[in-house]
């Protein structure tokens, strides 16, 4: 293939990096081959080589067709950076400011408890009065209690006496020394593995006290194994799954600030709820699992649309827990118009205003079954 | 037969009745070229299974295929051994005279998709449906399968693909994220829904006896149909399915009575319904006889 060839994938390659996709040295390969069995002057036989040798992800085509056009056909584009993260800075420093808010609960509770263990004080706590210190230590507990996730049968087997299953395999091999006969009965049973769990986070103005906490929360959960989903809502939705895989909950928390553009900014929960049953719901991811919704159910739009797609949410799910903060008040009713229009879909409704009651969670998910009354 | 561009390849398709567009030609052609498996994603109902049996047909290769499920394991989707012949084999022989080996032999192998795959002489069609649903610990088994094109039965050895690689064709509804190891050895390629005058055609090729007029319009009233906010839009499939049920019926053209009888089986949500139904519907209609 002609030098001039390679120098042009090659650094169309780098393009498609600095636009975000992953593009090894593998995939170039690939699309050096595939060009080597193509008409290069076919444009769209040109495009469809590289499209399908360098791209893996159906949220990277855009970027792809952005980055084919400016490079191959000169068109003029909008540049292919991120946004900035602007909304980061201001986060970081609110949360910083309200931990040191003083908070009449969280002192009445300091005076109740006189005589209990810090770890226990902190229990009770509730989050939107921890101080950094107090939160540091709270997100190290997170990360025991979200180890608890409830559990699903697996077909896969593994070897176990007292099993439902005859393992054939070891039968056979045993009744050669005996003519045929099982003398020794090897059987293999069903594991439990932990059921999916999908959680969605409403991060909105009203719930900034409880958003960060919960965040670490969060975290702690995708990392404590395969199958949690993590998305965050405002004003929309987005996918929190990918920044939270990382180690740091805390630059899990600056990552996340950064693509939930609108943190703070208003609440639409019927029109996040209908984005995400739109596009993950209609791909099953909700199918047999637990999904979590965290929110204080303050809709800002119309409240009859959180009826109809919690309706749908949880036509899917395997059971649907709505956890709000608010309910952690001794006085707290249902009465935002958006939770009251949820409550119909819900098994589980239960608070979340400070870890004890996240522990209450834990422990509910780790044995919940379908359809408990809210 | 053997194909050597992409035009011809999109012609054998469009001879064995599937109608690709360029892009989709391209990825199939490229697979076969580059003897890598080629990925496929898309809305459900948009071709991508079809897309493997239509290459077999035109191959004249035999299709394999492996759905895969939650909890698909190596015993279904590999190989497992055939206990009952195994202990009738030990029960008829004298005792203390069957040897192991012979216990676990080829013949008493039982041959599943993926290993019947690696082990045919002629070139197969290997479609792996639906991979999204199987276990990652499978994903990762494929992985292995599909780098070296050969699977290892601790009893009797390792097994490679023999002159021919199998065609591999995977789809996925993308209800998880694959593994980035498996998308490396894989071309990608999304299938979107298809032009109006496309669909047109495939519901031509598919349907036979259609009439033009009917085609046209169950084209375009789909292609509304997927404008509107819906909670499962309807794919091609469910075109076919319709201009399939409008023919037996016996009807030429569209009107919003025999719309609202048979729509059914073009949309499969109770709500979907709801959604399109009196002036909706109507005014569907008239866009879609209006079209030609």
């Amino acid at each position: 293939m002609a030098d001039a060839v390679v120098r042009h994938v090659v650094t169309f390659g780098r393009v498609l990096r600095e636009a975000g996709l992953e593009v090894g040295p593998g995939r170039l390969a690939d699309a050096l081959a595939g060009l080597d069995h193509v008409d290069l002057t076919r444009q769209d036989d040109v495009y469809w080589t590289l499209r399908q040798t360098l791209v893996a992800r159906s949220e990277d085509l855009e970027a792809f067709d952005r980055a084919f056009r400016a490079w191959f056909l000169r068109a003029p584009t909008a540049p292919l950076r991120r946004e900035p993260g602007g909304e980061t800075v201001r986060l970081v420093r609110r949360a910083g400011a309200e931990s040191k808010r003083p908070d009449e609960r969280g002192a009445e509770g300091e005076k109740e408890s006189l005589g209990y263990s810090p770890e226990e004080l902190l229990r009770e706590k509730d989050f939107a009065t921890l101080t950094s210190e107090e939160f540091a230590l709270v997100s190290r507990l997170m990360t025991e209690l979200a180890a608890s996730r409830p559990r699903r049968r697996s077909r896969r087997l593994r070897r176990d006496r007292q099993g439902r299953q005859l393992d054939m395999r070891r039968l056979v091999r045993a009744s050669l020394a005996t003519g045929g006969d099982a003398v020794e009965r090897s059987a293999r049973d069903r594991i439990h593995v932990p059921r999916k769990l999908v959680v969605i986070c409403d991060v909105s103005g009203s719930m900034e006290a409880y958003s960060r906490a919960l965040v670490l929360f969060l975290h702690a959960l995708v990392g404590s194994g395969r199958g949690v989903e993590a998305f965050a809502f405002g004003t929309r939705l987005t996918r929190l799954t990918p920044d939270l895989r990382g180690r740091d909950p805390e630059r899990a928390l600056v990552e996340a600030a950064k693509r939930v553009v609108d943190w703070s900014g208003g609440t639409r929960i019927g029109a996040s709820l209908k984005a995400f049953n739109d596009e993950w719901g209609r791909r099953a991811l909700t199918r047999g699992a637990v999904v979590l919704v965290v929110s204080d159910g303050w809709e800002r739009e119309d409240a009859s649309l959180v009826g109809t797609e919690m309706a749908r949410l949880a036509r899917q799910a395997y059971a649907v827990v709505w956890v709000n903060p608010l309910k952690g008040h001794p006085d707290y009713q249902p009465l935002a118009a958006g939770m009251r229009a949820a409550l119909p879909s819900i098994d589980r409704f239960l608070p979340g205003h400070n870890l004890a009651s996240l522990e209450e969670l834990a422990e509910m998910l780790s044995g919940i079954e379908r359809r408990h009354a809210a | 037969m053997k194909v050597t561009s992409i035009d011809e390849l999109e012609a054998a398709l469009a001879a064995a009745d599937y109608l690709p567009d360029r892009g989709l030609a391209t990825a199939l052609y490229l697979s076969l070229r580059l003897e890598k498996p080629v990925l496929l994603e898309g809305e459900a109902g948009v071709g991508k299974t079809e897309a493997a049996k239509a290459l077999a047909r035109v191959l004249d290769s035999r299709l394999i295929r492996l759905q895969c499920y939650e909890g698909l394991d190596v015993a279904h989707a590999v190989y497992e051994w055939n206990y009952s012949r195994q202990l009738l084999h030990i029960r008829a022989a004298q005792e203390g005279t069957v040897r192991e080996e012979e216990l676990f032999g080829p013949e008493f192998l039982i041959r599943r998709p993926l290993l019947e795959a690696v082990e045919s002489p002629e070139q197969v069609v290997l479609l792996i449906d639906e991979i999204d649903r199987a276990d990652e610990e499978f994903e990762a088994f494929l992985l292995e399968v599909l780098s070296d094109f050969q699977i290892t039965i601790p009893e009797i050895g390792t097994i490679s693909a023999a002159a021919h690689k199998p065609a591999v064709v995977l789809t996925s509804n993308r209800t998880r994220e694959l593994h980035d190891a498996l998308k490396r050895r894989c071309l990608y390629h999304w299938i979107g829904h298809p032009s109006l005058e496309r669909e047109i055609d495939i519901v031509k090729v598919r349907v036979p006896g259609v009439p033009e007029r009917l085609a046209a319009q169950a084209a375009a009233f789909v292609r509304g149909l997927r404008r509107l906010d819906l909670a499962k839009p309807p794919g091609v499939a469910e075109t076919i399915d319709w201009a399939r049920a409008l023919t037996a019926l016996g009807r030429q053209e569209l009107d919003a009575e025999v719309v609202e009888q048979t729509l059914g089986s073009v949309l499969k949500y109770h709500e979907d319904l709801l959604t399109v139904r009196d002036d909706a519907l109507q005014q569907l209609v008239e866009e879609a006889r209006a079209a030609r």
